[in-house]
């Protein structure tokens, strides 16, 4: 068991450091760079290289590319994740910022899809066939294949503008709150982009819950179970509990993915997450900070699903058993 | 899936506007002063320091920067800018040598006065740290270009340029703010410098700053120019422009500093406590040739395009009316140096003779033109993804030229991919045909601006970077023009802008005109400055306020407009209209979904 966990760690650090190779080439590949960004189009081109060179110094992107590679390399080693040349700060710190935010809104709506994806998903699986399943199926897919962006501008007209019951943007308060009052104006803030990320990530829950669970009904033990006479809540019960197990995967997988795909909804609703720095900086040409939100967002994905491996042996005993018979 | 973004919100913003009629209350009187005022700003700019800008949205946080800052003089766009941190100037015979006196008792945010030391260092600090001063550096140093600068007394400063610069009180008097020697001395990269609140002079103080959220300016109640009429300015960072203007609905903002989308103005006007404000700021949106680069490197060629061009039908069409067509001289109508005959020459018979006589006058199948060695005559422009306006011109251009046998194609880049695209290695010419692209203010006031964006590639101005075209006699008329006074500078730019309409290096889509929409029931104090738009530092200056008085004249519209209701239902059945196709369209996607979903499932 430890040497498995051993070599699981080992392969992890590996993939880590091809993302870490990975997110410091790829911004790279992209034409222009900072100067075009910083200073408007005229300027940045009738710049001499003297002035350009002394632009990008500041941030030490007038290195060659390998001497910008060690010196990312070093940085990340003693924890310095270099200069934001779109905002001039730590990238650290921007990041430390974003990331509260990401998780409130990322984590948010995992949960929320989950739990309401699966709700529907095994709801739809039990009735399967009828015109229930039909209307739940169908309605899921429609909001599914609405563009985010698009199912946001709608919640904005109809709980901002029309019911005014939600703020239309920001995180925090314009006006100076503290204590509760605060709380109670972020929980507001984050309602309408929660609800728009969750609407946009219930898609998959639902219809992985509502396979799984299909295929678990067709499983001998549950006509075993039914055979005995359990009444329909038990047998329901037992499937439901198997068919839990592929959904933990999709919804570990589904905490990477999102905080890219948050961007579009922290866009709309002016939220301060880490999807939209990504796609800033992206703009910018900003490679610090590419350089450490991707990493953030490996180190997410490979954690998540670190965690998962070592989950699933206790979650589902048939993956446990033929690792133990080994060891 | 940007652009598509983009479609969308255009296409929701429209419905936004029609679904959105809120019954408020009754607009009340205009204002001219308020405790507090919301203004919604598309991006965050850092701690809004000169040295912070960058271009994504650079006129707007030009205006923030000023309303911390001030400058010697004010404004650039005025011909005559009013002395403003200077009380008086005086300039040398040869126009070599410009004496400023400043106004007295001035003092910076942080309590410490305002001397000759700080204008000095000022420019001293653009000069030394010209990358990062992006924009300001090069009118200091390239034309009329600075020698030095010497303090004479606390309140007195004398600058010293290599050339004769009668016009020095507009630019760089007027554009260039000044900051504090005691707290830029010790910085040396200042871009870096971001997380310290700035200390500027101006009628607001930057108090708080979120990054990427807000920020927070409270008026600098001893400003030289009298207390500001609003208390308090929150600035909150709303990127979507279809949300931003939805908050103006709702009266979540005040203000809002993107320019209204010509589909949402008349919604606007007849909402009850919204107005609309005009005050262009002349902004020019222009083909700018490759004329280095075979055929466009050929003046016919490209004066028949322009001749081609219908530049008035580009402004209906795409624009709604809301702009001038393009003149041909370049410059926009109302700056003080454009030509006052010269318009846009729409020939299409002439046009097509030009081409004829340039080589290319047989025609593919396809009726594309060709010369005599089969080289077709083909012309791809680059837009910014980010502006589907200029995408929809180049469509609409690409019909227009259609007939006479040029094809038109248009590439959509992001902002830095195309400026990457503009350049060359040196010594080499760039490979693009033509590129769309938007100039403010600055480029059409500027008493030098045909100078920096048309004299021939050289050390100075950007002649190389806009299209490489050059012409001796310009050179020299915009040269001679630099060293002029105002008087004698207009006939030299006038000719100039001539050479300009004969040539055609670029030819000038439209000028946009510039609307703002705003709650007049929060402020109505906005003073209208040509130029300038709205949001500049005479929209809180009682002086201003009170003389101009945008928001009364405009009152009574406001209060008898009940059409808006009428709209709204209109509105309303087109969005039950859109509404059932979607559904439609989707419930098909649905089915098609659902029949490969249930594939999955073993049965």
């Amino acid at each position: 068991m430890g040497g498995h966990v051993l070599r699981t760690v080992g392969q992890y650090v590996l993939v880590l450091f091809a993302a870490i190779s990975l997110n410091f080439a790829l911004p790279r590949l992209a034409p222009g760079d900072a100067v075009d960004y910083l200073l408007p189009p005229e300027q940045a081109g009738s710049l001499s290289p003297e002035q350009r060179r002394q632009v990008l110094a500041q941030f030490g992107l007038d290195q060659s590319v390998p001497t910008q590679f060690r010196d990312y390399l070093s940085g990340l080693a003693r924890g310095d994740l270099l200069f934001s040349v779109r905002y001039g700060r730590p990238v650290g710190e921007l990041l430390g910022e974003r990331v509260g935010w990401s998780a409130l809104l990322v984590g948010g709506s995992v949960l929320l899809s989950t739990v309401v994806g699966a709700f529907l998903g095994f709801r739809s699986a039990w009735r399967r066939g009828t015109a229930r399943d039909a209307g739940t199926l169908t309605g899921v897919m429609l909001v599914d294949s609405l563009p985010p962006f698009f199912v946001g501008m709608l919640l904005i007209l109809v709980f901002s503008v029309q019911l005014d019951l939600f703020p239309i943007f920001g995180a925090l308060p314009t006006v100076d709150t503290s204590g509760l009052a605060l709380v109670a104006e972020v929980v507001k803030r984050s309602v309408l982009p929660l609800a728009t990320l969750t609407l946009a990530s219930i898609g998959p829950v639902y219809l992985v819950a509502r396979s799984a669970l299909v295929s678990e009904l067709q499983e001998d033990y549950v006509l075993m179970a039914e055979a005995k006479g359990l009444s329909e809540r038990q047998v329901r019960r037992h499937a439901e509990r198997n068919a839990l197990l592929p959904l933990s995967t999709v919804t570990l997988i589904g905490l990477g993915s999102l905080v890219g795909g948050a961007a579009v909804v922290e866009t709309v609703f002016s939220y301060p997450g880490l999807g939209r720095l990504i796609y800033e900086a992206v703009l910018a040409r900003d490679y610090p900070v590419l350089q450490g939100a991707f990493l953030l967002l490996a180190v997410g994905v490979i954690l998540a699903n670190f965690v998962n491996d070592l989950l699933y042996p206790l979650l589902d005993p048939r993956v446990r058993r033929p690792r133990a018979a080994a060891t | 899936m940007w652009g598509q973004l983009r479609r969308w919100t255009v296409a929701v913003t429209a419905a936004a506007a029609c679904l959105a009629v809120v019954p408020q209350a009754t607009a009340q009187e205009a204002r001219s002063s308020a405790e507090r005022l919301r203004v919604a700003i598309h991006s965050y700019e850092n701690n809004l320091t000169p040295f912070t800008l960058t271009l994504t949205t650079f006129p707007v946080t030009a205006d923030m920067v000023m309303l911390v800052y001030d400058s010697l003089f004010y404004s650039q766009a005025s011909p005559n800018p009013e002395p403003w941190l200077a009380e008086s100037a005086t300039m040398s015979d040869d126009a070599k040598v410009w004496t400023v006196t400043l106004r007295p008792g001035v003092v910076w945010h942080d309590g410490q006065p305002l001397t000759a030391e700080d204008v000095a260092f000022s420019f001293d600090y653009y000069q030394r740290q010209a990358g990062a001063s992006g924009r300001y550096a090069h009118h200091v140093f390239d034309v009329p270009g600075l020698e030095r600068s010497e303090v004479v007394d606390d309140r007195t400063v004398r600058f010293f340029l290599r050339d004769p610069a009668p016009q020095f009180d507009i630019m760089p008097g007027a554009d260039l703010p000044i900051i504090p020697k005691h707290v830029w001395e010790n910085v040396t990269e200042p871009g870096k410098a971001t997380s310290e609140l700035p200390v500027g002079s101006g009628p607001y103080q930057v108090v708080e700053m979120v990054s990427d959220q807000r920020y927070r300016l409270v008026a600098n109640e001893d400003y030289f120019k009298g207390r500001p009429t609003v208390d308090e300015i929150e600035m909150p960072v709303v990127k979507d422009p279809a949300a931003a203007f939805a908050a103006l609905r709702t009266g979540e903002v005040d203000f809002v500093t993107r320019n209204v989308p010509p589909e949402l103005i008349g919604q606007f006007e007849e909402t009850p406590g919204i107005q609309v404000a005009r005050a262009t700021k002349f902004e020019s949106t222009q083909l700018n040739f490759n004329a280095r680069k075979a055929p466009f490197d050929d003046p016919a060629v490209r004066k028949a395009i322009s001749l081609g061009t219908d530049s008035q039908a580009l402004v209906d069409t795409v624009l709604l009316g809301r702009g001038l067509p393009g003149r041909d001289g370049f410059l926009h109508p109302e700056s003080p140096w454009a030509a006052p005959r010269g318009g846009h020459e729409l020939d299409p018979g002439r046009a097509a003779r030009l081409l004829d006589e340039a080589g290319y006058g047989a025609t593919d199948p396809d009726g594309v033109r060709k010369s005599a060695d089969g080289t077709r005559l083909e012309l791809g422009v680059l837009v910014s993804s980010f502006e589907p306006q200029d995408l929809r011109a180049v469509q609409l251009m690409s019909q227009q030229l259609a007939p006479l046998g040029v094809k038109v194609s248009s590439e959509a880049l992001d902002p830095v991919s195309l400026r990457q695209r503009r350049q060359a290695p040196p010594g080499q010419i760039p490979g693009f045909d033509a590129y769309l692209s938007t100039l403010e203010a600055h480029a059409h006031v500027d008493p030098d601006g045909l100078y920096y964006f048309f004299h021939s590639p050289g050390p100075k101005g950007f002649g190389g970077v806009i299209t490489g075209w050059g012409n001796s006699r310009f050179d020299q008329l915009t040269e001679q023009a630099a060293v002029s006074g105002k008087e004698e500078r207009k006939p030299l730019l006038h000719e100039a802008q001539e050479i300009l309409a004969g040539e055609a290096p670029a030819i000038v889509l439209w000028y946009r005109s510039g609307e703002w929409a705003y709650r007049s029931d929060a402020y109505a104090g906005w003073v209208e400055d040509p130029g300038q738009g709205i949001l500049g530092k005479r929209s809180f200056l009682p002086e201003y306020v009170a003389a101009d008085g945008v928001g009364n004249e405009q009152e009574q519209a406001g209060d008898t407009g009940t059409g808006g209701a009428d709209g709204g239902g209109g509105g309303a059945g087109t969005v039950v209209v859109v509404g059932a196709m979607a559904v439609v369209a989707l419930v098909g996607l649905a089915i098609a979904r659902r029949r490969r979903s249930t594939d999955l499932d073993p049965d």
